[in-house]
C-alpha cells in the first residue's frame, strides 16, 4: 500500500501529510513534478501556495507535466486526496467542479473549526458517521467555494460560516468517490498533542479501503 | 515573424462577490468621501505574440485564456490590442 506527496514549489504542508500517512502505516513518497505516479495507490495533493498563487491559487500547479500523470492516475481509478491548495489545484484541473475564491471577510482564516460529515461512504470517510460533527484546522485565504451546478458530492460542511463558501461547503467528492478536495486540514489534526485527532480517521479510512479492494 | 501587442482584460462575473473590490471602494466612499459605487478589481495582463498576422495573433491569445490565464466559471475577459 504506497501513497505519495507531491511537492510543488510553494508546497508547505508536504512533511506534516507524510507524517500523517506513514503514522497510519502507509509506505510514503515526496514526489517531483517529473516523477510517475505509476506506483501509487494513493496520490496527495498538499497543502501551500504553490507557485506563489500567482494568477490564481492551483492555475500554474495544475498546467504542469504532473498534471499528465494525475490524469493517468484517475482513469485507474487509484485515489487522489487534495488539501487545501491541493483542492484548489483539483478544482483548477477541473477534476471537481466549482471555484475557490477568495475569503467573503477578504482575510486569510487560521483557525479550528466544526464540520459535518456530510457523506460517510467514500474512501476517505468510511470511519466517520454521517451527520457527525469534527473538529479540524482551516489555514487560507481562498477557500470560498462557489457552487456550479446541482450534482456536486458534497463531503464536509462548516457549521459556522468560515469563508463565505456556498451552502457552507468545506469539501467536495468526485461522483464516484475517488477524488476528494477538502480545505480543512487533516493531517495536521492526527496527534493529541497537536491539539486534535479527527483527522486520523480520515487517514484510517483510506487504509482500510485500500485494504479491502486489494483483496 | 512580426510580434502583436495585447491586453487581456480579467474582471469576475457581475454575480461573484469580489471583497478586494468591496474593500477598496469603501475605503474610497467612506474615507476619502468620492462617491464612488460598484468597484470590481480585476485583472490586466499584457503579452506580445508571435504569429504571421493579426488574426492568428488574436486567436493565441484567446487559446491562452481558455488554457490558463481565465476561469471561465467565475471569471469574463476582454482582449484588446494595444
Amino acid at each position: 500500500m504506497k501513497a505519495c506527496v507531491i511537492v510543488y514549489p510553494g508546497s508547505n504542508c508536504d512533511r506534516d501529510t507524510y507524517h500523517a500517512l506513514e503514522y497510519v502505516g502507509m509506505k510514503v513518497d515526496y514526489v517531483g513534478l517529473n516523477d510517475e505516479l505509476e506506483p501509487y495507490d494513493l496520490i496527495v495533493l498538499p497543502g501551500g501556495f504553490s507557485y506563489g498563487d500567482y494568477l490564481r491559487p492551483g492555475a500554474v500547479a495544475a498546467r504542469e507535466k504532473i498534471a499528465g500523470e494525475i490524469l493517468k492516475a484517475v482513469e485507474k481509478g487509484k485515489l487522489i486526496l487534495g488539501i487545501c491548495n491541493g483542492f484548489q489545484i483539483l478544482i483548477e484541473m477541473n477534476l471537481l467542479p466549482g471555484a475557490l475564491l477568495q475569503n467573503s471577510s477578504g482575510r486569510f482564516v487560521c483557525k479550528w473549526v466544526h464540520l459535518s460529515v456530510s457523506d460517510a461512504v467514500t474512501p476517505f470517510t468510511m470511519h466517520y458517521t454521517r451527520d457527525e460533527v469534527i473538529r479540524l484546522p482551516v489555514a487560507h485565504g481562498f477557500g470560498r467555494y462557489v457552487k456550479v451546478g446541482d450534482k456536486v458530492r458534497v463531503v464536509f460542511k462548516y457549521l459556522e460560516d468560515v469563508n463565505g463558501s456556498d451552502e457552507r461547503i468545506a469539501g467536495i467528492a468526485s461522483e464516484n468517490g475517488r477524488i476528494l478536495g477538502m480545505m480543512p486540514h487533516p493531517e495536521r489534526a492526527c496527534e493529541s498533542i497537536l491539539g486534535g485527532t479527527d483527522g486520523l480517521r480520515l487517514f484510517q479510512s483510506i487504509v482500510e479501503f485500500l485494504r479491502r479492494e486489494s483483496h | 515573424m512580426p510580434r502583436y501587442r495585447f491586453a487581456v482584460d480579467i474582471q469576475f462575473k457581475d454575480n461573484v462577490r469580489d471583497p478586494r473590490g468591496e474593500t477598496i471602494e469603501r475605503v474610497l466612499r467612506e474615507e476619502k468621501r468620492l462617491p464612488i459605487h460598484n468597484l470590481r478589481l480585476g485583472k490586466s495582463i499584457h503579452l506580445e505574440v508571435e504569429a504571421s498576422n493579426v488574426e492568428k495573433a488574436f486567436h493565441i491569445v484567446r487559446r491562452a485564456c481558455e488554457d490558463l490565464l481565465v476561469n471561465p466559471i467565475v471569471e469574463e475577459y476582454e482582449v484588446r490590442k494595444l
